[in-house]
């Protein structure tokens, strides 16, 4: 406990000085920010226009698909304002420059990842709230303590799983060079999180599921709320495999992070 | 004309595109997963109507569409805002300057380079196996050729307006927030996100107004829609043509005024 007091600590302390730095580039900030609501908002359209021209997905309403979106968008949140310093990995990995992370007496992975608060994140996340309460309204959906707290920790165990994606995808930078491409790719996959997974072909079922798991970015966690009297196995296992998910993908970056020798300058 | 020096500039490009041959298979890996996503998902969605034809697009067209849209995407995004705002950033652009050809040649042929190639590593193989899945719906004859100068042109004005977007970040400092609001206005306005037949009425009308639907609803039209006639085919490229000639004006003016406000520190 004494040791999470002082971790949080030292959280503080970096993310403020992340902050006072990326607030010196005000426009830049502010143009981010724009850019990111614009880029939501262009999916928020296209969901509009597709259910002008058909009445539902796969048995899901607009409303419900809306809600889905909503809550991949919020999920992923802590991703992009908390880790996106996995990005850079693969630079200060390739240009030596990793070896200072790998001097300090506290945990590499947390020292490396809390270097970077990305404030484009917020962004995400109002637009995400506005749509999840949107859709809740006109779904209906009661408003109980239960199903917000339950809205609550499916929204956190959610977030996991696309973390553990991308500390994977991040880590392949300790043993490929160049492996800018693997991130790339695996970012990808998150635009499938917002449909239903249930419009995929078995196999791909599966895949979504259990290898590249982003069936748990949005659809199986927010079951809990939209279908509360067919609620899968796989979903109660969300908290749980969400957080072997990310330790096994932090244990996959550390022993990279171990592996790693340095350039030798 | 500076013949020789395009040549180069493409040459060098492509050789440059063949260093990494392992992202160039990755690209056209991701763009299978997304064929195999999107034929799920429209399946999904044309599941829900009687009939199989939503304004005159079937399921095939849909997936021709939006497959190809995504192919066409690979080969004609160069990240040239992120160039032009990273050589600003760190002074490269000085010596880029210093070249015996104007800029924005330089900046075209360079990048031209690896269009052509990604054209032929990913385009062409993600065409035959739409082709393949779709049991031949892509319609083959002259439309081809319309398709290829079409996809040209389309590219010229993806590049101008890359230009003149590459050329608005001198003055912010920003590339990230320009260019992914680049992307969204251009993705959606040109119905690579969702297929301009399926916008309502007005929304349509306006996007007719801008250049963006040149860019990639004008070429898959030609592999879509086998009811063209050649007046209409010769109308659509003459207004992409249009396009390319009055913003490649635009963007040359804009530049030459900001050109003067390059500022680097050190050397």
């Amino acid at each position: 406990m004494k040791r999470l007091g002082f971790y949080l600590k030292i959280y503080r302390k970096i993310v403020i000085q992340s902050f006072k730095s990326k607030m010196s580039y005000r426009s830049d900030f502010i143009i981010s920010m724009i850019g990111m609501i614009l880029t939501d908002i262009s999916e928020l359209l296209a969901f509009y226009i597709i259910f002008l021209n058909f009445p539902s997905v796969c048995g899901w309403t607009y409303y419900e698909m809306l809600f889905l979106y909503g809550f991949s968008l919020v999920s992923l949140t802590p991703l992009q304002c908390l880790f996106d310093n996995n990005w850079h990995l693969r630079h200060y990995v390739y240009d030596g420059d990793f070896i200072k992370y790998c001097f300090r007496p506290i945990d590499i992975f947390f020292y490396y990842i809390s270097e970077e608060f990305d404030t484009k994140g917020i962004g995400q996340f109002l637009v995400g709230m506005g749509t999840i309460i949107f859709a809740w309204n006109k779904l209906k959906l009661p408003v109980t303590f239960i199903n917000v707290l339950a809205m609550i920790v499916a929204l956190f165990t959610a977030s996991l799983f696309m973390i553990g994606i991308m500390n994977f995808a991040a880590a392949t930078c300790f043993f490929l060079t160049n492996s800018g491409y693997v991130m790339v790719t695996m970012n990808k996959f998150r635009d499938y999180a917002k449909y239903p997974v249930t419009v995929f072909s078995t196999f791909f079922k599966i895949v979504f599921t259990f290898i590249i798991p982003i069936a748990y970015i949005a659809y199986y966690p927010s079951l809990v709320v939209l279908r509360p009297d067919h609620i899968p196995v796989l979903t109660w296992i969300a908290p749980a495999y969400g957080i072997l998910f990310f330790f096994l993908s932090y244990k996959f970056w550390m022993l990279g992070a171990n592996k790693y020798s340095g350039t030798g300058s | 004309m500076r013949v020789r020096a395009w040549l180069a500039l493409i040459r060098a490009a492509i050789m440059e595109f063949l260093q990494f041959r392992v992202s160039a298979l990755v690209m056209l890996l991701g763009n299978i997963i997304y064929l195999i996503v999107i034929y799920n998902l429209w399946k999904a969605i044309y599941a829900s109507v009687d009939g199989g034809v939503v304004n005159g697009m079937s399921f095939n067209d849909t997936m021709i569409y939006l497959v190809l849209a995504s192919a066409q995407f690979t080969f004609m995004e160069a990240y040239l805002v992120w160039e032009m705002g990273r050589a600003v950033q760190s002074g490269k652009i000085v010596l880029d300057l210093l070249k015996p050809i104007p800029y924005e040649q330089y900046l075209l042929f360079g990048m031209e380079g690896g269009n052509i190639a990604a054209f032929v590593v990913t385009f062409i193989p993600t065409f035959i196996i739409v082709q393949i899945i779709t049991k031949g719906a892509i319609p083959m004859g002259i439309n081809l050729v319309y398709y290829l100068i079409a996809a040209t042109l389309g590219m010229l004005i993806n590049f101008t307006i890359d230009f003149m977007v590459g050329t608005i970040c001198l003055y912010t400092q920003s590339i990230w927030g320009i260019n992914i609001m680049k992307e969204v206005v251009v993705l959606f306005m040109s119905g690579a996100t969702v297929p301009l037949a399926f916008f309502p009425e007005t929304l349509k009308k306006i996007v007719m107004f801008f250049p963006f639907h040149s860019i990639y609803n004008t070429p898959l039209m030609f592999l879509t829609n086998s009811s063209l006639t050649t007046k209409d085919s010769l109308l659509m490229i003459l207004e992409q043509l249009l396009w390319v000639i009055g913003l490649f004006i635009i963007g040359k003016i804009f530049w030459k005024i900001s050109e003067r406000t390059i500022t680097v520190n050190g050397g």
